[in-house]
């Protein structure tokens, strides 16, 4: 088993949205689309994470060429390629990850890139650090969860 | 209240740079700093990316099609995230300055949609809601 990553890139988000009202889609149908492969992968029992993110020009980025760090309003570079979102999903293999990002509802201008995650036991487990972020790592899950049950 | 994540992005150069400095530096230089997050109580989840080439998948035809990574050019990767609960950007990005990077390194910063960005009767909404208050999958391996 391991943990991948699905970025969803698009070219520009203006012309994947415009992209989105030509083929005659409503922001309600968009939400029901991704909601339906979303399902997909929560019912597959696969699902680990999932977030979307506001668009690039209200974000920020900030840069590391010089001390102390600069930071400047966004988009990060060009706004072709802009980063939208990302499922973690955990598969035993590369093939399923490929498998379910063939799935995901996207057009033209969309294309999704599959990262895999290392897990914690990738690293040195006597290196005190590591130890500390399988504690942190329970720590915050326990704390989300809280979260969640309200 | 509202999630950032934080994106780390790299140069060619940095990662070279990256895979000169002594790992152990590294791990503690980035555990003191995730620890700092969690002391403040801002830190919701992050994880890095394996080096090891990945795919894309491409939806410009039907079927998509899927190629050999990296994504477009090797310089400004996506190497790994961290997920944020502050009440203004600004307060994400002060955060993000004190990331132990070298320079040729970036984070993008951004805003994580939430509930309130969209319609509440919606029903896909309210199930995503339900599975996340799930924890989204109960076989769902975590790192710990």
């Amino acid at each position: 088993m391991g943990i991948y990553m699905l970025i969803m890139r698009t070219v520009d988000e203006a012309a994947a949205q415009q992209a989105m009202a030509d083929a005659g889609l409503d922001f309600d149908k968009m939400i029901e689309t991704m909601g339906r492969f979303n399902e997909e992968l929560f019912d597959a029992g696969v699902l680990v994470a999932m977030e979307g993110l506001e668009e690039a020009a209200l974000g920020a980025v900030v840069d590391y060429s010089s001390t102390p760090p600069v930071v400047t309003d966004g988009p990060y570079g060009e706004t072709k390629e802009l980063f939208n979102g990302y499922w973690q999903i955990d598969v035993p293999t590369k093939e399923a990850a490929i498998e379910w990002a063939l799935k995901v509802p996207a057009g033209p201008g969309v294309k999704t890139e599959i990262r895999r995650v290392p897990t914690i036991d990738e690293f040195p487990s006597d290196n005190p650090w590591i130890q500390r972020e399988i504690e942190m790592r329970t720590e915050m899950l326990r704390s989300q969860l809280q979260k969640a049950e309200g | 209240m509202s999630k950032f994540m934080l994106i780390m992005r790299g140069t060619d150069a940095a990662k070279d740079a990256f895979e000169q400095t002594d790992f152990t530096e590294v791990i503690a230089a980035m555990g003191a700093y995730n620890e700092s997050m969690l002391k403040a109580g801002v830190m919701v989840g992050g994880d890095g990316l394996a080096l090891e080439p990945g795919l894309v998948v491409d939806f410009d035809q039907t079927p998509p099609v899927v190629t050999d990574g990296p994504y477009g050019e090797t310089k400004e990767l996506f190497n790994g995230f961290w997920v944020l609960e502050v009440p203004t950007i600004e307060e994400a990005a002060e955060w993000a300055k004190r990331a132990p990077l070298p320079p040729g390194n970036k984070l993008e910063v951004r805003r994580i949609t939430g509930p309130e960005d969209f319609p509440a009767d919606n029903e896909w909404i309210q199930k995503e809601k339900e599975w996340q208050e799930h924890g989204y999958s109960e076989s769902s391996a975590t790192d710990a």
